[in-house]
């Protein structure tokens, strides 16, 4: 079971919802995290990420927390939790 | 001449290093740097008059009267207004447009025109318009390369328009319209034109007068300005004419209150759009910004953006795998380009690579554009890459932006 080192509450809800598509799956493409974003499972927490800018961006900062790491390869990013 | 090396140190943004390396900073179109010169006014009115203006009658409230008005002349001089009143002080150009959409006073069943080029800012507050008070709604579509057939406009605006609403240059394709076609169709037929002038103003040189355009949106902060102000360029007849957006303080001349009832006597524009406590620093700021951008000369400006762009669209048709989106006539377009690498599928990631191993910066996604992106086939979520170019950007950011994306498409391949 994920548990994320800072409080939920201190998250934005695009980072959050990150996080919970990533609890989901190994490692996603942040094509796959997008579309997941917006299935009906995740359309009641996800209701930023049409355009992706500001999804990615909330990666991004979970990256810096070290709470989900990236890597770069043919195809682009594909993300996934921080192991403990 | 232009010392393109001394304006770049006006920014002090561009002094910091990330990771022991410049900043490349490719996203002017989204927010522009900010020069010392309009942080200093900015600071000036918060460390020595931070009053009221228009109200307070002490030396503080007097000094920030005197630059605020200064400051909305400065802003009528760099778009050529002929009155002052002609500017009025908004959050950006989006509540600009949102003003006329609601404000402006538009026939019974006439008809709207825009584009699907169009930032949502520049449709959504005219559709909503329509639906509002049942108008119609007709969108123009742009040629594949952002470009529009002049054909279409003649076609669509008809003597039913009331109003058109267009963006002056695309933030996505940077392509310019043909404004002053659009707007002698427009008026022949007796319609009124909103221009989205958000990213052609802080790029090339805006002349209302010359234009004949009824309203032109601006956003301060895509032209050197702060965040959170705007400016809303209207003719004083059509801003004398149009219903008030926001009432309250500061919009009245008099308030009477006779027989129990409470009767109000508006003022005329500008103080008629500008209820309650203004944004002074913002305007002072905005001001100094149009100021500092005419010193240099916006022909100066538009010229040392098309060399850069010129050598980077040129470099970006010779790579493999990069698709440019809209024209790559460079004399048709501001300063940026927007496009798409085959081999990665999402232009965030493009983005993420370009910021992580070469602290460039660029904008990715919709651009909120929508419709354009839906238009071309462009899945929004994947989006595309914009690297947007301004007044401070030098050949080390137009090489160093072309090595990260060689680099990027060497290693996706």
């Amino acid at each position: 079971m994920f548990r994320p080192r800072i409080a939920m509450p201190d998250l934005s809800e695009n980072a959050r919802c990150v996080l919970k598509i990533l609890e989901a799956g190994d490692s996603l493409t942040t094509t796959e995290i997008l579309e997941l974003a917006r299935t009906e499972k995740y359309s009641g927490i996800c209701t930023d990420c049409a355009g992706g800018d500001a999804f990615v961006a909330a990666a991004n900062q979970l990256v810096e927390l070290k709470l989900i790491t990236k890597k770069f390869g043919k195809g682009g990013y594909s993300w996934q939790l921080a192991k403990d | 001449m232009v010392d393109w090396t001394k304006i770049r140190s006006d920014f002090p943004a561009l002094q910091r290093k990330i990771n022991n390396r410049s900043v490349v900073y490719l996203d002017s179109a989204c927010m522009a740097l900010k020069p010392k010169q309009v942080i200093e006014a900015m600071n000036e009115y918060y460390e020595k008059y931070p009053a009221c203006a228009g109200r307070s009658i002490h030396k503080f409230g007097e000094e920030a009267s005197n630059a605020y008005l200064a400051a909305r002349k400065k802003f009528a001089k760099f778009l050529n207004a002929s009155h002052p009143e002609e500017c009025i002080w908004t959050r950006n150009a989006t509540e600009s447009l949102n003003i006329v959409a609601s404000s402006v006073r538009l026939p019974k069943g006439s008809k709207i025109v825009t584009t699907s080029l169009e930032h949502h800012s520049g449709s959504l507050p005219f559709i909503e318009r329509a639906k509002r008070d049942g108008l119609s709604v007709e969108v123009i579509k742009a040629r594949t390369d952002g470009t529009f057939d002049i054909e279409d406009w003649k076609r669509t605006v008809d003597n039913n328009t009331s109003l058109v609403s267009v963006v002056h240059s695309s933030n996505v394709t940077g392509t310019v319209a043909p404004l002053k076609e659009i707007i002698e169709i427009a008026h022949d037929r007796g319609a009124l034109v909103m221009s989205d002038d958000a990213q052609y103003a802080p790029h090339h040189p805006l002349d209302v007068q010359a234009l004949d355009v009824d309203f032109s949106a601006i956003s301060a902060h895509k032209m050197c300005g702060p965040t959170g102000m705007g400016v809303l360029y209207g003719k004083l007849e059509h801003l004398k004419s149009m219903n008030m957006f926001l009432y309250g303080g500061d919009t009245v001349r008099d308030v009477h209150f006779e027989n129990g009832k409470i009767i109000p006597e508006y003022l005329p524009p500008p103080e008629k759009f500008e209820a309650g406590l203004q944004n002074y620093a913002g305007a002072i700021g905005a001001g100094a910004a149009a100021e500092y951008l005419l010193s240099i000369g916006m022909e100066e400006i538009e010229k040392h953006e098309r060399t850069l762009l010129e050598i980077v669209v040129k470099r970006l048709l010779e790579m493999n795998h990069v698709h440019i989106l809209g024209t790559d006539d460079i004399t048709i377009k501001t300063g940026l380009v927007t496009f798409r690498v085959d081999t990665i599928p999402s232009a965030h990631d493009v983005a993420t690579f370009l910021n992580d191993e070469f602290n460039v910066m660029v904008r990715s996604g919709w651009h909120c554009a929508g419709p354009f992106h839906y238009q071309m086939g462009i899945d929004p979520k994947k989006g595309t890459v914009r690297a947007s170019f301004y007044l401070y950007n030098n050949m080390e950011d137009v090489n160093a932006f072309l090595e990260g994306l060689t680099k990027l498409i060497e290693i996706s391949s």
